[in-house]
């Protein structure tokens, strides 16, 4: 099966043995995605501003894919702080519609460079 | 669809209610694994050494389904303390090529048998 990488001036490049996304056949993993602004290589302040850069960066992925959120069947939420879900999920469904794509979220005890938030999905074209 | 369970040759058929990896059609989704070593049953006592069993574990089970470490197109790292990802990184740097799988790493609470990390991956054939 052909295994070719995924990236966008738009979204961070992988700093490490990874990539930002690969496509295998018709389905598209990408790596999980923290409110990394790629412009600065930093992330801004705040949870909000965290997960809405994230979904960002989620999308420019999707985009060199060929695929929108439109094609996303499964995310996986990663909270620094599970008090943080709501507003999360305020910024998440403004990025998808319905038939939304399966997800789990759980508070894990840190993320990298002490994100908030990473987001991980899985699209099908 | 097809559902086939594929177990290392090396170690006892099951150790609880999973597959150590299930293959079907024709991919190919490994359990978590931890750096125990099949000959001891037992974890090594640093996080360099637990990463490089677990990715030689997941090396055993990807090669009796037929596949290796160049049919990985996404990895999920747990880390019991994000301050070992660089050590981990570089362990794992040596048993991957580019195009490298795209990756999630994250902090967790805990994990099975007081393990340091845990590497899942999913394989495309």
């Amino acid at each position: 099966m052909s295994k070719e990488i995924i990236a966008s001036v738009n979204a961070p490049a992988a700093i490490g043995p990874y990539s930002p996304g690969i496509k295998s056949g018709s389905i598209v993993f990408l790596s999980g995605q923290l409110g990394i602004d790629p412009a600065t290589g930093k992330m801004p302040e705040g949870i909000e501003a965290q997960a809405e850069q994230s979904l960002k960066n989620v999308e420019a992925l999707l985009a060199e894919a060929g695929a929108t959120m439109a094609n996303v069947v499964k995310t996986t939420i990663y909270l620094n702080d599970i008090a943080d879900f709501k507003a999360v999920n305020a910024i998440y469904a403004e990025h998808f519609a319905e038939p939304y794509p399966a997800r789990s979220a759980v508070q894990v005890a840190a993320l990298p460079a002490g994100g908030l938030v990473e987001i991980e999905v899985t699209a099908t074209l | 669809m097809s559902k086939e369970a594929f177990f290392p040759s090396n170690a006892p058929a099951a150790l609880g209610p999973y597959s150590p990896a299930v293959k079907t059609d024709n991919m190919l989704f490994l359990s978590g694994q931890l750096g125990i070593d099949p000959a001891t049953g037992k974890l090594p006592a640093t996080v360099e050494e637990q990463a490089d069993q677990s990715l030689k574990n997941i090396e055993s089970l990807l090669a009796e389904a037929g596949a290796t470490m160049d049919n990985v197109v996404k990895t999920t790292v747990f880390l019991n303390d994000i301050a070992d990802f660089k050590a981990v990184n570089e362990v794992y740097a040596k048993h991957f090529e580019a195009p490298y799988p795209a990756r999630s790493a994250v902090q967790v609470a805990a994990l099975p048998a007081g393990a340091l990390v845990e590497i899942e991956v999913i394989a495309a054939l």
